[in-house]
């Protein structure tokens, strides 16, 4: 069904491209917006252009966050020689809601994936090197990925200085022990972990992957709190 | 198991259609065009989500229907009745719904409602190309161990991943480096080889049910058989070893190395599978006559049906389409009675004429029931017809 006003027909399409939601369901969340009262859908409005405008990136885990670095990284009472990497901002905040994790985090921002045209380069992968081992070398691997973006990825280095909020008080810089590869158990998520562990193979740190007691194809964002701290509890090594 | 009633709405022939089986044999008689097929293809659907002829989703919608709805009541399967329903709206996808509670992924239905079909195209089995042999071998395992389609369906994924990566390079001077191709290999390699394993181990078991099968309905005394052709160097006593398969494997890709990179794709795996199937020493595809064909297709079927049976400890659902037009009245006998015997749990057959199935099924025991399938006021029609009735079309 085509509708007669334009604007109309523009906010269906608009919804319809959001992840899970059919025409039918832009059509029907369409009619409830035009129900609205215009207080309500101004909210609306200002809420989704300011989740763009106002949150930005940890420039240390890449967490989506209001401060940089993010009340992670900062916190003093974490501990700094262990890091969880997750694809999304999403998925720390599950591992967080069980409580059992004291650690720092590094969210990917995805996954290896060459039918959606992510490679290595386009996540956050070297900069977790470079958080074991600062020398580890900037810019594209080297090793002719195709059409590798240019590396708006690394860290600048001044940033921490001028942006950080707690100034002296930055906790110590320790070596990093364990790396926990909290990626997704599907296909992706796995030949993910493959290839950050064969990339951080010559650094001497432990590597772990939780994944067992993730119900087969299940999402971390999705697990349950207990299945969650049961998987963290018996991570495996890589 | 049985499926003691049918729901069908705005599918193919069908607007709204009821219907009520009885726990054994069911025929539907009807002319051809009128919804026999449809309505077994309702009851497929249901099964395993999707139809048994080869067809897109968005044509089994009725026209000018915004989705199709079909909805069954089955015995045997739960301790109480279970419903399973599935919904279909084009553009948006398949919803399954098991006790009106939305099932997370479709495939969580396959194997709780098995299902058996003969058909027409059956013939494809023994007679065309690789493809068909596969389809057969990944529906059975897939009914049988919710494990193996799991594996399987990543499988393909990781190939597909790995196939992008090969063509992505594949007009580059140099090949994927090694860091970015050896994940994908990895994968698929642990991947593909578990996939080998359980097909040779499942092989190696549905050779006795195949000729068990044969047995039953061919008096000519002749030995099927079926040989595993995969990766090769796999030796027989490695047979289920997906360690030892991995081995080979890797092996086989390494020599096809530089074809892959030239072809820009996936050239070693399980997709490239093959069953020969014999009688004594006698390749069915290429010299088996007509009828060693249909017979040797029909056993495979009634082996599904019986490595089903006592794999899930439970009788699948039996369909056969048209399954006699073309067998000698002694054969048709033959089966008739198997499908009345204590072997074999519900079956639904489609066919022209009821004469056949008159005269070898009790249609007035409650056990059994003749329906006649016609058109009313532009839709199918599904009735009981009476139990001594010649119907035909
Ligand atoms: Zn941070």
């Amino acid at each position: 069904m085509q509708f007669t006003s334009e604007s109309v027909e523009t906010l269906v399409e608009e919804l319809a491209k959001l992840p899970t939601i059919g025409r039918k369901t832009a059509q029907r969340l369409t009619n409830h917006v035009l129900k609205m009262p215009r207080a309500e859908v101004e909210a609306l409005a200002s809420a989704l252009v300011d989740v763009k405008d106002q949150v930005m990136q940890c420039s240390t885990c890449f967490v989506v966050t209001d401060q940089d670095p993010c009340p992670i990284c900062s916190s003093h009472r974490r501990s700094r020689a262990t890091i969880c990497v997750v694809e999304e901002s999403s998925d720390l905040l599950a591992i967080e809601r069980t409580g059992d994790y004291n650690g720092l985090y590094h969210v990917l921002g995805g996954v290896i994936s060459p039918l959606d045209g992510v490679g290595p380069d386009d996540l956050r992968i070297r900069e977790l090197a470079q958080r074991i081992d600062p020398s580890f070398p900037d810019g594209p691997s080297g090793d002719g990925a195709p059409d590798a973006p240019s590396s708006d990825a690394a860290p600048d280095a001044d940033a921490s200085d001028t942006d950080a909020p707690e100034g002296d008080d930055a906790p110590e810089p320790v070596p990093v022990e364990e790396v926990i590869l909290a990626v997704n158990p599907n296909v992706e998520g796995d030949t993910t972990a493959y290839y950050i562990a064969q990339l951080l193979e010559p650094f001497d740190v432990a590597l772990t992957r939780i994944a067992r007691g993730l119900p087969i194809g299940g999402d971390l964002e999705y697990a349950d709190e207990a299945t969650l701290a049961r998987a963290l509890e018996g991570r495996g090594a890589v | 198991m049985t499926l003691d009633s049918l729901r069908i709405r705005s599918f193919r022939a069908h607007k709204h259609t009821e219907v009520a089986f009885a726990p054994k044999v069911n025929v539907l008689v009807g002319a051809n065009g009128v919804g026999k097929t449809n309505t077994l293809e309702a009851i497929h659907y249901l099964c395993l989500t999707k139809s048994f002829v080869a067809s897109n989703d968005t044509y089994a919608v009725r026209q000018e229907a915004p989705y199709f709805e079909l909805e069954g009541t089955f015995s045997g399967v739960r301790s109480r009745p279970m419903t399973a329903k599935l919904v279909y709206v084009p553009h948006e996808g398949k919803q399954v719904f098991v006790n009106d509670a939305p099932l997370d992924r479709l495939a969580d239905i396959v194997g709780q409602l098995p299902v058996v079909v003969f058909s027409p195209e059956d013939h494809a089995l023994t007679a065309e190309g690789p493809d068909e042999r596969r389809r057969f071998l990944n529906n059975i395992l897939s009914q049988a161990h919710p494990a193996y389609m799991n594996t399987l369906m990543k499988y393909r994924r990781a190939r597909k991943q790995r196939n992008e990566l090969l063509r992505q390079y594949r007009k580059k001077p140099a090949p994927p480096p090694e860091a970015l191709l050896a994940p994908w290999t990895q994968k698929l390699v642990q991947l593909g080889s578990q996939v080998v394993a359980r097909r040779q181990t499942f092989l190696h078991t549905f050779t006795d049910y195949l000729q068990d099968a044969y047995e039953r309905i061919e008096a000519v005394a002749e030995e099927p058989t079926i040989t595993y052709d995969t990766l090769a160097d796999v030796s027989t006593d490695e047979e289920g070893n997906a360690e030892a398969i991995a081995d080979a494997f890797r092996a086989r890709l390494a020599e096809k190395q530089d074809h892959e990179y030239k072809r820009g794709t996936t050239l070693v795996g399980p997709q490239r599978d093959e069953l020969v199937f014999r009688l004594n020493d006698l390749e069915v595809r290429r010299y088996a006559s007509q009828g060693q064909h249909r017979t040797f297709a029909m056993a495979l079927k009634l082996a599904q049906y019986f490595y089903l049976s006592d794999t899930l400890e439970r009788h699948p659902l039996l369909l056969l389409d048209d399954a006699f037009g073309k067998l000698d009245t002694e054969r048709t006998n033959v089966f008739m009675q198997l499908l009345q015997s204590n072997d074999i749990g519900q079956s639904f057959i489609t066919a022209t004429r009821s004469a056949p199935f008159a005269a070898t099924v009790p249609f007035d025991e409650a056990n059994h029931r003749l329906f006649q399938v016609d058109t009313k006021n532009d839709a199918a029609r599904v009735r009981i017809a009476p139990a001594h009735a010649d119907v035909s079309a």
